[in-house]
């Protein structure tokens, strides 16, 4: 299969969020953690940790595994006023891969713009918000997953083909793929694979599981633009048998592994394939991208 | 460009309110039977509407050993139970390795976070309450060993689904994919919709100019796909061709227009090398809702222009309400169905056509006819539009 070039691609991690003056604590020991200032693109000021009532009182004990956080992005305007974290922070990762691919948010609007998004957990935050009664009427509907992806395709006029899986870094992998056999079967001439993970909501119930997963958890957001390019890409997954439900490689980001992977690469601007891999309940996944100039970030300006 | 490989819907497996497996389905759907019914399962009497299409009890397996004590993975291994049955798929009669699940959701486990939120401590909570907990759940019942994949386009999941596997089968990944949706009726859902004031105190009446809304139902769909040199046997017809689009207009409502519905069907005919001419019937998304009806009707006379008046559209979600996840799913086996059995079920409760809605959508009961290729429409929460384009075999 034809490898898609990069176009853009921006990441908002929970290591290297900024912390702010005058926020509040967070729900977990995440603010002590905050790294300095990081590559936030044109996200805007962060106001600060979520701040969903009924927190305070869950607040992980000192034992308990860490989450690094993302602090919410401000609101950008009235038509944000119900939006939930999860879904501000995927609007705040498209504006940053507009920054990285320098151009402006036209760009990407129109029918001929596959949308993609992947998520294994970040409905936990609305879902539950839902279940204790906390929000209001029109709460419900930003429950589903595919909200995250609608508030994207709302906001920057995004029209074309669209998918959402629900999984690990395979389903990330998986959608990479996806987006370039798109791409190469003329369906739509960009794609955008867009990936979010949040926890600090349910930290208290992955503490439960705290065996499953390789701690600390890291908030994450990302989206990657992609375009027809001339490398070549394959993509494998296989199991490893059986194992308890929920147990993960150190994919602490869940569904945004590889695309922070990717950043990571990109910023070292190594020459060769792009090996991506991660995996989740048992499945394991490979892309292997062939060289293109539009991998590295230096080559792409 | 090369034609894509052509991909066959070899069986099909269901449990839905109206019977639990694929000939009772059938059979309650062309008699005009109704599963709608008070809501036992689950406390609803704080809620405004009580009633929905819920599957009373999973009678197909007796012992659920090795299976969550799950809703929704019940719902959904119990479909695979009668798909299993009709296509002697279990144990798997290939490489496991080879075989792979995908399926779609709007809800997946939730109920399970429902219960971890109200106490229960059990380990298998919490996995399963991910989205994707109920489709590992399959994959292990049936032993299958290649991709497990979970999509949640809202209520245009079972489209999706169906369409990956077949991408899966194109791109070599699996020699069989079992594919579709499920979702089970829950406290988590109901409660939501009722807040939206989306469901109806009424029967689902589709098109109907008294129509006032929806009813959940609860419902597992799974096919079995091949590609066409791998089938062997019997088959239900063919999956010729899936479009998608979103709306980019709002959270929880269509856009005005339809015109994401229209794009997606557009690119599902495009998809499957056929014109609108060529379209033999439609099932339609139908929800009963007044605004999706009328978009609806709207969408597809753009997209097939002459041919939206000349064909029969129906709606199945008057008879067991609106099946979610598994809904796309369930309304494409029944459009195979018609084509096989040559009689087409009418959209119950339809009685009084709305002027708006003013396509032949089969009021009454059903009508013979033999479809031979088949449009079946799906629009989602977020804006997710899907379409599938079928051909059944004769």
């Amino acid at each position: 299969m034809k490898a898609p070039a990069i176009r853009g691609l921006g990441v908002l991690s929970g290591t290297e969020a900024k912390s702010v003056a005058g926020a509040s604590a967070g729900a977990t020991s995440a603010n002590s953690t905050l790294a300095k200032s990081a590559d936030w693109g044109s996200a805007g000021a962060i106001s600060g940790p979520p701040q969903l009532k009924g927190l305070k009182n869950e607040t992980v004990d000192r034992k308990s595994p860490e989450i690094l956080a993302l602090p919410r992005p401000e609101r950008p305007g009235d038509r944000f006023r119900r939006a939930t974290r999860e879904c501000l922070l995927a609007r705040a990762a498209v504006d940053a891969m507009l920054e990285d691919g320098k151009t402006s948010r036209e760009a990407i609007a129109g029918e001929r713009t596959a949308l993609l998004y992947v998520t294994a957990a970040a409905y936990g935050a609305s879902n539950r918000a839902f279940i204790e009664q906390r929000g209001g009427v029109m709460h419900f509907a930003y429950t589903a997953p595919a909200v995250v992806p609608a508030e994207v395709a709302i906001e920057f006029g995004v029209a074309g083909p669209y998918g959402i899986l629900i999984g690990g870094a395979p389903a990330t992998l998986r959608a990479i793929e996806q987006a370039a056999r798109l791409l190469e079967a003329g369906t739509c001439d960009q794609a955008l694979v867009l990936a979010v993970e949040i926890f600090e909501e349910c930290a208290d119930l992955y503490a439960r599981h705290r065996r499953s997963y390789r701690w600390p958890l890291v908030e994450t957001a990302a989206c990657l633009w992609l375009e027809r390019g001339a490398g070549a890409l394959s993509f494998e997954s296989a199991r490893d048998g059986w194992r308890a439900a929920g147990a993960v490689e150190p994919g602490e980001r869940f569904a945004v592994g590889p695309l922070a992977d990717l950043r990571d690469w990109r910023a070292r601007a190594t020459a060769g394939p792009v090996e991506l891999s991660g995996r989740w309940r048992g499945e394991h996944a490979r892309l292997l991208w062939s060289p293109d100039k539009s991998h590295a970030r230096d080559s792409a300006a | 460009m090369a034609t894509p490989e052509r991909v066959v819907i070899a069986a099909a497996g269901v449990v839905t309110p109206i019977g639990q497996d694929l000939e009772a389905f059938w059979s309650s759907l062309v008699t005009g039977a109704s599963g709608i019914s008070q809501i036992e399962r689950v406390p609803v009497a704080d809620l405004r509407v009580q009633r929905g299409g819920e599957v009373k009890k999973l009678g197909r397996i007796k012992d659920w050993r090795g299976v969550p004590d799950c809703r929704a993975s019940r719902l959904l291994i119990a479909a695979a139970d009668d798909l299993c049955a009709q296509a002697a798929f279990r144990p798997l009669p290939l490489d496991p390795a080879r075989v792979g699940v995908v399926v779609g959701t709007a809800l997946g486990g939730v109920e399970e976070g429902e219960k971890a939120l109200a106490g229960d401590r059990g380990r298998h909570r919490l996995p399963q309450a991910l989205y994707d907990g109920p489709g590992w759940a399959l994959a292990r019942w049936l032993g299958a060993r290649g991709p497990v994949i979970t999509v949640s386009t809202a209520c245009a999941s079972g489209a999706t689904a169906m369409a990956v596997g077949a991408d899966l089968l194109r791109a070599g990944e699996a020699d069989a994919v079992v594919a579709g949706g499920y979702d089970a009726l829950c406290r988590f859902v109901l409660r939501g919709f009722d807040a939206l004031r989306s469901l109806t105190r009424d029967e689902v009446r589709p098109f109907d100019r008294r129509r006032s809304g929806l009813l959940l139902g609860e419902a597992g769909a799974l096919a079995l796909l091949v590609r066409e040199r791998d089938a062997r046997g019997p088959r239900l017809g063919t999956l010729l061709g899936y479009g998608s689009a979103s709306d980019g207009f709002h959270i929880a409502a269509p856009e005005p227009e339809g015109r994401g519905l229209e794009r997606a069907i557009r690119a599902a005919l495009a998809d499957a090398r056929v014109s609108a001419a060529d379209i033999d019937m439609v099932s339609a998304h139908g929800t009963a809702t007044p605004l999706n009806d009328r978009i609806e009707t709207a969408a597809l006379k753009r997209a097939l222009g002459r041919r939206a008046h000349e064909v029969p559209i129906n709606s199945i979600k008057g008879s067991l309400g609106h099946t979610m996840g598994a809904a796309a799913a369930l309304e494409a086996f029944m459009c195979l169905l018609s084509g096989q059995r040559g009689l087409i079920p009418p959209t119950l409760h339809l009685e009084e056509p709305d002027p708006e809605c003013d396509l032949d959508y089969v009021p009454g009961q059903a009508r013979p006819g033999r479809p031979r290729v088949m449009l079946s429409t799906s629009m989602g929460f977020g804006g997710c539009n899907g379409a599938l384009v079928l051909e059944a075999a004769r």
